[in-house]
């Protein structure tokens, strides 16, 4: 009987492993940098935007309008998060930053989104939601799945998705303007008062009857 | 708890001894046949042990008689074990019209039972076993004569097996098995650590019921204990792998698992009876490698088996209760093309390159064997090689704690 053998086989098999290890940890660090250079693109455009609107003062509303400001991105950017957060875990430093900045991301927009509508008198919709992943919420993953469906079915519906118990100051800033008590999942509609609990399709198209001023994604298609 | 680490050791496991066995592979590569003849013919008795086998037994004995080796050194006893439909029938008709083709009788006894009675009613040097359901190439046996010459000091040989005429996904299922199979047998040959000296055609020098004696019943595996004892008992055996056999498979899947059950239980009995063997570094690569490989190929198997239909179906139930409760409507959405979207995950990666390596496997066997194979036999093969044999094992493994016998059929 050979040990060179037994050992060889280990060797290699050890190198395959160590090999997959690696690819797999390049292939995230390669993700990781993609969504922070979209976050940095994101960012540079929300700031060209507000600049935009400083300048402009009485703005051109005929312009914004017709431009729903990085919304497609910001929906991008978000499921390009989850991948990351699921690959990664939640609690990875780098995924942790990167909700963070994206969270400050949605804020800014939101915020920019609310004076653009005002001064434009557009009535957008839009949904802020609260959830968790630490495994406190179990109606969570379902409530997300929802409202992916409804961004599906209604393009210009605007979700801006924050993980609650994000240490970000300017999110704290955000669920005690909004009153919020903590129960997840929660919802904030339109600057309404805050809906607590698990919505189903139906249920939630019922709590948003603006829903049917706008778009669907068949006919925008047309 | 995260059961996916099991998974991980369980590739682990199964990606080290596919390495082992492919630097065995590079060390000794299977010798092309040649059209080399033997320097003498000995004398061979082949015995045909069947019961109720009226559908593949003339088959087989066209088989026998279609064999290239000369007629008065080869004696075929067909031993009815039994059977009850036309089987003596045929046979003699066969005996009619060639002597050499001895029918013998006896009480129902099972297998091993027919096959002692066939040993005791020899006369060769050396005795072949040839299942009758199966089928043997014409250059089988000159294979096999050539192979104990070029290596006299073998007792027995275990030839390459094919499966006969494959048409159902089952048999292409088989298919792509036995040729993985045959590079198995290679490389565990290259071990000196051949498992099983399959019904279908293995050869044995008549000097080993001599010194370690006849077949036992051992759990409906009678071949699989008698290669056992050999180890055990330090006689050599070898891979023949260009004598090529035929056989019929099982064409349903309850068949298969009821087949496989049987197999996989008699090596965990057989097992039990030959723990001594296991680590002991006396009996070589057989006790060091391939019999733990085997237990532990086993248990992870099970583990691995378990583990995909938890998930598959905690999967498919939450998957219905998301959209009972959230009330989505079924949809179609676009899969993301981009690379960003990819499994690369860690297990991916390990599941793709132990898949490889089993592909490479069957090629190596094919190159042997020459099987037709087709992507719809690979298909087969990876689709549903996976899902059907945890459930033999299950069977097998809760047999074997109840300390209950296997059925034949």
């Amino acid at each position: 009987m050979s040990w060179k053998k037994y050992i060889l086989a280990f060797g290699i098999t050890a190198a395959i492993f160590g090999t997959a290890f690696y690819i797999t940890a390049r292939l995230d660090a390669e993700r990781i940098a993609d969504i922070r250079a979209t976050e940095n693109q994101i960012s540079i455009d929300i700031l060209s935007s507000e600049t935009q609107f400083e300048l402009l003062g009485n703005l051109d509303c005929s312009t914004v309008s017709s431009s729903p400001v990085l919304l497609g991105e910001l929906n991008s950017l978000a499921s390009r998060l989850s991948v990351a957060e699921s690959n990664l875990g939640s609690s990875n430093s780098d995924v942790v930053q990167l909700k963070k900045q994206y969270s400050l991301l949605e804020i800014k927009d939101y915020v920019l989104m609310r004076e653009v509508a005002q001064k434009c008198h557009l009535k957008p919709v839009y949904i802020l939601y609260f959830y968790t992943n630490d495994g406190s919420c179990q109606d969570c993953a379902r409530a997300g799945e929802v409202l992916t469906y409804l961004r599906g079915q209604y393009p210009t519906l605007r979700v801006y998705s924050f993980d609650y118990n994000l240490d970000l100051s300017a999110l704290h800033t955000l669920t005690s303007l909004r009153s919020l008590s903590g129960q997840l999942p929660a919802f904030v509609i339109n600057n309404r008062a805050p809906v607590y609990g698990f919505k189903s399709v139906d249920q939630l198209e019922t709590l948003i009857p603006e829903l049917k001023t706008l778009a669907t994604s068949t006919s925008a298609a047309k | 708890m995260d059961w996916s680490l099991g998974i991980y050791i369980t590739l682990f496991i199964g990606l080290y001894f596919e390495v082992f066995l492919l630097i065995s592979f590079i060390e000794h590569q299977p010798a092309k046949k040649t059209t080399a003849r033997p320097t003498h013919f000995p004398r061979v008795s082949m015995v045909v042990p069947c019961w109720n086998e009226e559908t593949t037994v003339a088959g087989t004995l066209d088989s026998l008689l279609a064999l290239d080796y000369p007629k008065d050194k080869l004696e075929i006893l067909v031993i009815d074990d039994g059977s009850t439909d036309k089987t003596g029938e045929i046979v003699t008709a066969y005996h009619a019209k060639h002597p050499h083709i001895i029918l013998h009788r006896k009480e129902n006894g099972g297998k091993y039972s027919a096959m002692n009675w066939g040993i005791e009613h020899s006369s060769g040097e050396l005795i072949g076993f040839l299942d009758a359901d199966s089928f043997v190439a014409e250059d089988g046996l000159i294979e096999m004569v050539k192979t104990f010459q070029e290596k006299p000091e073998m007792m027995a040989l275990a030839p390459s097996m094919k499966v006969f005429r494959p048409r159902r996904m089952i048999e292409l299922m088989q298919q792509v098995e036995y040729t993985f199979g045959v590079f198995y047998k290679k490389m565990f040959d290259n071990l000196s650590a051949i498992s099983v000296l399959p019904g279908p055609f293995s050869i044995y020098r008549r000097e080993v019921f001599e010194k370690i004696g006849l077949f036992r019943h051992a759990h409906n595996t009678e071949d699989m204990e008698m290669t056992f004892r050999m180890h055990a008992h330090g006689l050599k055996l070898s891979n023949a792998h260009t004598a090529h056999v035929y056989t019929t498979v099982p064409k349903t899947t309850w068949k298969l698992v009821k087949q496989r059950t049987r197999w996989s239980q008699g090596f965990l009995q057989n097992s039990q009876e030959y723990s001594f063997m296991y680590l002991n570094p006396r009996f070589g690569n057989f006790g060091m490698v391939v019999l733990p490989f085997g237990l532990i190929a086993f248990a992870s198997a099970l583990y691995c088996g378990g583990y995909v239909l938890l998930h598959l179906g905690s999967s498919i139930i939450n998957r219905a209760l998301d959209l009972w409760a959230t009330r989505i409507p079924p949809h179609l959405t676009a899969p993301h093309l981009e690379w960003f979207y990819l499994n690369t995950s860690m297990m991916t990666f390990l599941i793709l390159i132990t898949l490889s390596m089993t592909f490479f496997a069957v090629y190596v066997g094919n190159t042997i064997v020459k099987n037709k194979l087709t992507l719809k036999s690979y298909l087969s093969y990876f689709l549903l090689f996976g899902f059907i044999a945890p459930v033999w094992l299950a069977r097998a493994a809760w047999g074997a704690l109840r300390a209950q016998e296997s059925s034949w059929r």
